[in-house]
């Protein structure tokens, strides 16, 4: 520790003090509330087993409104991360299509929701449309930095036998950046999910609207039979995803390891 | 191996490859070659020895036009090599390009990555849908029968281990149908039995088509086995350039010399 470190803390401490100050965060009122939250605690535990039904039939609209952001938002993300590559494209075309990209990720997906439902009314089209945004936004980024950290050597290897670009980016790019997209989907699927299910909130559909419902009626044993089916669905599609990890991903990287003496 | 049982084919000069006192450098007081000047004829294998750092593929990145030199000039074919220019293009089908790394698309099948050889002659339409004429799709299986990995078709690049992967970018620029096979030391990491058994395999692509190989090695004895002419690069400069006519080692400077003394001169 030397007093250069020591001062970058004692900032560090001074601005968290400073803005919980500003914005009337007071450890106080959180023990004083604490006997509230065990209430709540106490009448979570009592569930409604007669939801369950309804619950699963919520959550399966979910899984379809994920599946259907997911796959269309990654079909439009892959052409546009192949545009906003550096190492493929000029300037002209990557810059600005970056810029709308951020543009995108500017908003999180509840706020899409917001404006799809003005657009198309209320239902799960407009919680479709919300994770195709988002979905868009952030495959569309971390593809294109998946790709412009590809291996450079078979992109040397087959750009010197002279083939088109559009040869280069079939058989170069996308497959060695395929094993990144395999990931990102399986990650973007699990992430949509749990998104779904709290676009309810805002009148997009899927599990989220029930559990907002019985939470504004006090109802909290009833939202938690809703909760408990979200946190078994995720734990179901974590447990897929690492079987397809497994098969897919982790052996297509153990052949990177070229020797290298 | 000997030079004069070289075919040399009507109309086509002799020499392929020329290099006039190339200089590169990577910035304005390092030159990663200095003084360069070499000529290579058709049909032969040329082999560029030296220790690692000596620039010596370098001078392969300058023949497939991947690099520019900062002086002097090369003549490829008569072409100034320029893997940017269009003009170039359809050299570049034409020369195989093996780098140390190989640069073997990992996630694709073995049948796949020797497909990629014949990409600029075949519509970029089609292939982009994975549609090879026939034709190509027969060469590319006899020439892996040739390398023996026919049975390994299939497989995926990352599958295969350090000698099959050499002979899928063997067959990679075999498919090329090649004039000139530039090879970075693809078998440096290999054991001897291996590495004698790729050394063949490129020797006997040299006897079927007319091929003129450039190959870079770090084990000099390699090189005075399967070249003709040796050249030895030492600090970016061209220490010595000796021909190779079965037992005898020729020093164009000095007369005959002894594999002895290259020993002594390359240590």
């Amino acid at each position: 520790m030397n007093p250069k470190n020591n001062l970058i803390i004692g900032i560090i401490v001074a601005v968290v003090i400073a803005a919980s100050i500003n914005i009337d965060a007071n450890p106080v009122n959180f023990v004083d509330g604490f006997p509230k939250l065990i209430k709540i605690a106490e009448e979570m535990t009592q569930v409604d087993p007669n939801l369950f039904h309804i619950a699963f039939s919520a959550m399966f609209e979910t899984i379809q409104m994920a599946i259907i952001g997911t796959v269309v938002g990654v079909a439009i993300a892959l052409p546009l991360s192949i545009l906003a590559a550096r190492n493929l494209n000029s300037k002209w075309v990557y810059a600005p299509l970056r810029a709308l990209l951020a543009a995108i990720r500017t908003f999180p997906s509840i706020l899409w929701a917001i404006l799809f439902v003005i657009i198309v009314g209320l239902g799960p089209f407009a919680g479709v449309l919300a994770i195709i945004m988002y979905t868009i936004g952030f495959v569309a980024k971390l593809q294109y930095e998946a790709i412009e950290a590809i291996d450079s050597d078979p992109v040397d290897a087959i750009s010197s036998i002279g083939v088109s670009k559009l040869q280069l980016i079939r058989y170069v790019v996308i497959p060695e950046s395929a094993s990144h997209l395999l990931s990102q989907i399986l990650y973007m699927f699990d992430y949509n999910v749990r998104q779904t299910s709290i676009l309810g909130l805002v009148g997009a559909g899927g599990i989220g609207y029930y559990i907002i419902n019985y939470i504004q009626f006090f109802e909290y044993g009833k939202a938690t039979v809703f909760m408990l089916v979200v946190l078994i669905v995720v734990l179901v599609i974590d447990l897929i995803s690492i079987k397809i990890r497994d098969k897919f991903i982790i052996k297509s990287q153990r052949g990177m390891e070229m020797k290298i003496k | 191996m000997s030079l004069t049982s070289t075919p040399i084919p009507k109309i086509q000069t002799k020499t392929i490859i020329q290099m006039n006192n190339v200089w590169t450098s990577y910035d304005a007081k390092n030159f990663a070659l200095k003084e360069i000047t070499l000529s290579v004829d058709r049909g032969v294998n040329y082999a560029i020895v030296g220790q690692s750092g000596s620039g010596k593929s370098t001078l392969l990145k300058l023949i497939n036009g991947m690099m520019h030199p900062s002086r002097g000039t090369i003549r490829v074919d008569y072409q100034t090599p320029d893997i940017t220019n269009k003009k170039f293009k359809k050299m570049m089908a034409k020369i195989g390009y093996i780098p140390q790394t190989l640069g073997l698309v990992k996630n694709l099948t073995v049948l796949e990555n020797t497909l990629m050889g014949a990409l600029p002659r075949i519509n970029t339409l089609n292939s982009l849908f994975n549609i090879f004429p026939s034709n190509e799709i027969d060469e590319a299986h006899r020439l892996l029968t040739m390398v023996g990995l026919e049975n390994k078709s299939k497989r995926k690049a990352y599958q295969l281990s350090g000698g099959e992967k050499r002979r899928v970018a063997i067959a990679r620029a075999l498919m090329q149908k090649p004039e000139i096979l530039l090879a970075d030391e693809i078998v440096s990491e290999l054991d001897r039995v291996t590495s004698h058994e790729i050394m063949e395999l490129i020797a006997e692509a040299q006897r079927r088509i007319n091929l003129t190989a450039i190959m870079v090695h770090h084990d000099i004895n390699l090189a005075l086995e399967y070249a003709n002419r040796v050249a030895v690069i030492k600090n970016g400069e061209k220490i010595l350039e000796i021909g190779v006519d079965g037992d005898q080692i020729i020093d164009f400077q000095t007369g005959n010399m002894t594999q002895q003394e290259i020993l002594e001169m390359y240590e």
